[in-house]
């Protein structure tokens, strides 16, 4: 029997691979280069600018002094900005597993939150903020629903607490976590469920042992995405939050948008903060994600 | 963000499957907690739409009222006078550039990466998909100097930003297409005598229509709803539907007008969800039956 | 552990009241007893399966365990346990700890389940796999610690959907083989879906064979094989002879000839077709007689097919009214025999059939 292949085979099947290779990577080029120069060229230049190397006039010199300049404000609005993030996350983290198991076990309720969350998705963030200032403003309809006068009406909207805010990036992100987390539970868990079930488990002892553990990467993945959006938004807070503190999108906005000469590089300084935090956001959940069993 | 939801795939129980599967049967005490659950949900859902649906058609609501105390479509007048319908065209077209953009580009990203013909596959996929992760004023802030210099045109510097923004989810959307995607039907196609180009318009982009459809609608939503980058880059001079809707929401007393564009932002893509989820069920047993395809990169952002 | 189980007509109706899944079956397994349900495709035997452990809901009829109506008890209170053909161990818990779900599930302490667990392990010959991530599995291993998992639920009635059929067919038999040593030891009540004839003749004491959702027969594997009860039965368990012809006083009688009933059996009256197994005819040289309890038929090979370590012959019956015929020219009543691969029959050879009498059955055409 003949076990080595004939010479030049070897080679000609390298050849092929190689040539392979040129076509995958000319596939992905253009997308590659979009995002390539908008991640790397924004984060970039960001950091390029924040460090005093790309001033609007005058000579190039490195400073940190963007920094400092705001050291207050900048701390005060990362708290503020992690705060926000945080409850949001959480908040829709806990409704979304709810609504998805609702999602996929009820028939006509089942379809009805299903819906009404679908409906949701598509809805931009600032017609979201709009719309719950809207509902819960000290005018809004929830005031008016339950008799309550304006000065009894807690300040949910530009109160101290950014109640509002919260509830939109709930509100929408819960609905997001309820659909993506329903779609594996239809798919992927409902043959283990089945099985589970003639192995004598409860629906409760069902929902601890199999649903919400195969349903948990699926949760961790979408609360990244939601903390990191969350972190790092702009026109929510803008619209539903106070003037003063304020969390570090608005903040870098404000900067960004100011006549003074030195703010440019102060935004891009708290626009590095921003991404560093988000990064390192990014890093938890998936430090998170790969100590559950499932993450191979 | 919207990229890991089902979109036109039944994830409720159908009707046959609840009467008829002994898992989904009605009890008693559970039935009971979940109608309960399921109703605080509905109306957690919906309630925030309800202003807008109410305020849309008061032409005056004054304050202990519960319901508007004139009916009327004044909103929608004043809305149009402010120049409402040619805002609505803009994040049209903005919406549809990035879509027809940023799908293409996924597609074929996707496609090589699923081939596993991609050198340093795990960088690519990370790099792809980094937008997600990036704060989108972080990218404006840091390009604005370079595209502003290299004498870029706002219009265009918008849209290069939001097909970045885009691209994660037209790529991930497309994995998972072409994961499920079985490369066998296009080389039984070849066998049959069909040219290249025969098997991709005959063949793949049939069988992947789902999943492009999915991306773009998605893509189609970035440029849709964008206030950040429009505001930032275009600083005024593309003025879109969500910078009007910012600019009359910023200030009081517009409720009315707030509403009526809301609604406008709201409803045509809740039209394009409705037509995917009828186009998305096009190949149920295709694309559904079988183990499901582990290849697809799952939360992997 | 094992329990009797009875079904009563049951129905099962999906989306067309006119064409129910399955349509008024009804059989019986005793404690102990392995019972293959064989059936086509689409014959409804795995709704049966589903609505025997509850997770289909029956349109009409009763599931009884023991005597007692199930219908009532959600899936998980019914002492079933199930192997599907994929063999969906929960990807988040190690191979021990899938084993000893049930009982984690029941409330046993952890220790105490797990020490369970692992008997059942060692029974299907996987000890020391316990700790390993069921990913760390092949496929035939899969299949072995989920029908651990099922055995650890101490099922009054264990349930196997196609187990098998997605394994190659060494595999296959070394499963079939672990299925004889679990019944030998355990003893479980068995009702296991099949497509595979073979499969169900090794595996079950009894088999229910569907067709379009009805029971056409529940026997055991010989009687299936020799004595079915219809010309369905005998076409759907590969069954190639059929005869149509007459019974008249106990002999039928076709274009083939007369065949008496077998010692001690009676045929009905009037017309019917006769069957017989291709693997009982004997084929001997031309012009050899019947021994006892044989009738000997004069034949021409019109065909030979390889099968393997088998051949497959394709017999013209030589006729009264065609006492010569030629090959090319011969008569539409055909036999169909299979005899060793080494026997030097050509097409065109005379030779004799000996059909057992024993091995024949009439039913209606």
């Amino acid at each position: 029997m003949l076990t080595t292949p004939l010479p030049g085979a070897d080679a000609r099947a390298r050849q092929r691979a190689s040539r392979e290779r040129w076509v995958g990577l000319a596939m992905v080029a253009p997308a590659l280069a979009v995002a390539g120069v908008v991640v790397v060229g924004g984060i970039g230049m960001s950091v390029v600018q924040s460090v005093g190397l790309l001033p609007l006039v005058g000579e190039a010199r490195f400073t940190l002094d963007a920094y400092v300049a705001n050291g207050d404000e900048l701390l005060t609005g990362l708290a503020l900005s992690l705060g926000i993030a945080t409850a949001s996350t959480l908040l829709s983290s806990v409704i979304g597993l709810a609504a998805a198991v609702i999602i996929t076990q009820g028939r006509i309720t089942g379809r009805l939150v299903a819906g009404l969350s679908a409906v949701t998705i598509p809805v931009p963030h600032l017609v979201g903020a709009a719309a719950v200032g809207l509902l819960v403003a000290d005018s809004g309809l929830l005031p008016r629903w339950f008799g309550v006068e304006p000065g009894a009406w807690p300040d949910l909207v530009g109160g101290p607490w950014w109640v509002a805010v919260v509830l939109e990036y709930t509100w929408k992100e819960s609905a997001f976590i309820a659909l993506v987390v329903a779609g594996v539970l239809a798919t992927r868990v409902a043959r283990y469920d089945e099985t589970a079930a003639l192995l004598g488990a409860s629906r409760a002892r069902r929902l601890r042992h199999i649903v919400i553990p195969l349903a948990t990467p699926a949760v961790i993945v979408s609360a990244i995405i939601v903390f990191v959006y969350t972190f790092g938004s702009y026109e929510v807070a803008w619209l539903l939050g106070r003037p003063y503190p304020e969390p570090l999108p608005v903040l870098a906005f404000r900067l960004f948008n100011s006549i003074t000469l030195t703010s440019r590089p102060e935004a891009a300084a708290v626009a590095v903060i921003t991404t560093v935090v988000s990064l390192l956001a990014v890093a938890v959940g998936m430090a998170l994600l790969r100590r559950t069993p499932l993450w191979r | 963000m919207a990229m890991m939801i089902p979109y036109g795939q039944r994830i409720t129980p159908d009707d046959r499957t609840t009467t008829s599967r002994g898992l989904m049967r009605p009890r008693p005490g559970g039935r009971a907690l979940r109608v309960a659950v399921a109703t605080v949900l509905a109306l957690w859902f919906a309630l925030p739409l309800v202003p807008l649906l109410l305020w849309a058609v008061a032409n005056r609501w004054s304050f202990p009222a519960p319901l508007p105390t004139a009916w009327g479509v004044d909103g929608l007048v004043t809305a149009l006078e402010q120049g409402a319908a040619p805002a609505f065209g803009r994040s049209l077209l903005l919406g549809l550039a990035v879509a027809a953009i940023a799908t293409p580009l996924g597609a074929l990203a996707a496609r090589a990466l699923t081939r596993g013909i991609v050198p340093a596959p795990r960088l690519v996929s990370a790099l792809l998909l980094a937008p997600l992760a990036l704060p989108a004023f972080v990218a404006v802030m840091g390009l604005t100097v370079l595209l502003l210099r290299a004498r870029v045109p706002a219009t265009l510097a918008v849209l290069l930003l939001l097909v970045a923004a885009a691209l994660p989810y037209t790529v991930y959307t497309m994995r998972v297409a072409y994961a499920a995607h079985d490369l066998a039907y296009e080389e039984e196609a070849r066998t049959l005598g069909a040219s290249r180009l025969a098997v991709l318009v005959r063949v793949h982009l049939p069988l992947v229509a789902p999943g492009l459809a999915r991306a773009a609608f998605l893509a189609f939503l970035v440029g849709w709803s964008d206030y950040v980058v429009t505001v930032l880059v275009g600083g005024g001079s593309l003025v879109t539907l969500p910078l009007l809707v910012g600019s009359y929401a910023a200030g009081v007393g517009n409720e009315a007008i707030v509403a009526v564009l809301s609604l406008g932002a709201i409803v045509p893509p809740l039209v394009l969800l409705l037509a995917l989820g009828r186009f998305g069920r096009r190949y149920p047993t295709a694309r559904f039956t079988g183990p499901t395809p582990s290849r697809s990169p799952k939360g992997s952002p | 552990m094992s329990a009797s189980l009875t079904l009563d007509s049951l129905v099962k109706v999906f989306d067309d009241p006119a064409r129910p899944a399955v349509d008024g079956v009804s059989f019986a397994v005793a404690p102990g007893e392995c019972l293959a349900i064989l059936g086509p495709s689409g014959s409804g035997k795995s709704t049966v399966l589903r609505s025997i452990a509850g997770l289909d809901v029956p349109s009409a009829g009763r599931i009884l365990v023991d005597g007692t109506d199930v219908a009532g008890l959600a899936p998980e209170r019914r002492g079933m346990a199930m192997v599907f053909q994929r063999p969906l161990l929960f990807p988040h818990l190690s191979v021990l700890d899938n084993v000893a779900f049930a009982a984690t599930v029941a409330g046993q302490p952890k220790r105490e389940a797990r020490a369970d667990a692992t008997q059942f392990l060692e029974l299907v010959q996987l000890a020391g796999f316990g700790s390993r991530p069921v990913t760390a599995l092949s496929g035939g291993q899969e299949q072995r610690v989920a029908l651990a998992r099922a055995l650890a639920a101490r099922p009054r009635v264990l349930l196997l959907d196609e187990p098998f059929s997605a394994l190659d067919p060494q595999l296959r038999g070394d499963m079939h083989v672990l299925l004889a040593a679990i019944r030998a030891q355990l003893a479980p009540t068995v009702v296991m879906v099949t497509h595979d004839r073979d499969e169900a003749a090794v595996v079950a004491d009894r088999v229910a064979l569907l067709q379009r959702g009805r029971l056409l027969q529940h026997d055991t594997v010989e009687r299936l094989y020799t004595r079915p009860d219809s010309l369905e039965v005998s076409r759907l368990m590969g069954g190639r002879n059929e005869l149509p012809g007459t019974v008249i006083g106990g002999v039928h009688r076709s274009a083939a000839g007369g065949v008496p009933a077998p010692e001690g059996e009676t045929w009905a009256e009037g017309s019917g077709v006769l069957v017989v197994r291709q693997e009982a005819l004997q084929v001997a040289a031309a012009g050899a007689s019947a021994p006892e309890g044989f009738v000997a038929l004069a034949v021409v090979v019109a065909d030979r097919r390889a099968r393997g370590p088998r051949a497959e012959l394709e017999l013209a019956v030589i006729t009264d009214d065609a006492p010569d015929a030629r090959p090319d020219s011969l008569g539409s009543t055909r036999l169909l025999a299979e005899v060793p691969a080494s026997r030097p029959l050509a097409v065109g050879d005379r030779a004799t059939v000996l059909v057992p009498r024993s091995a024949c059955t009439v039913v209606a055409g």
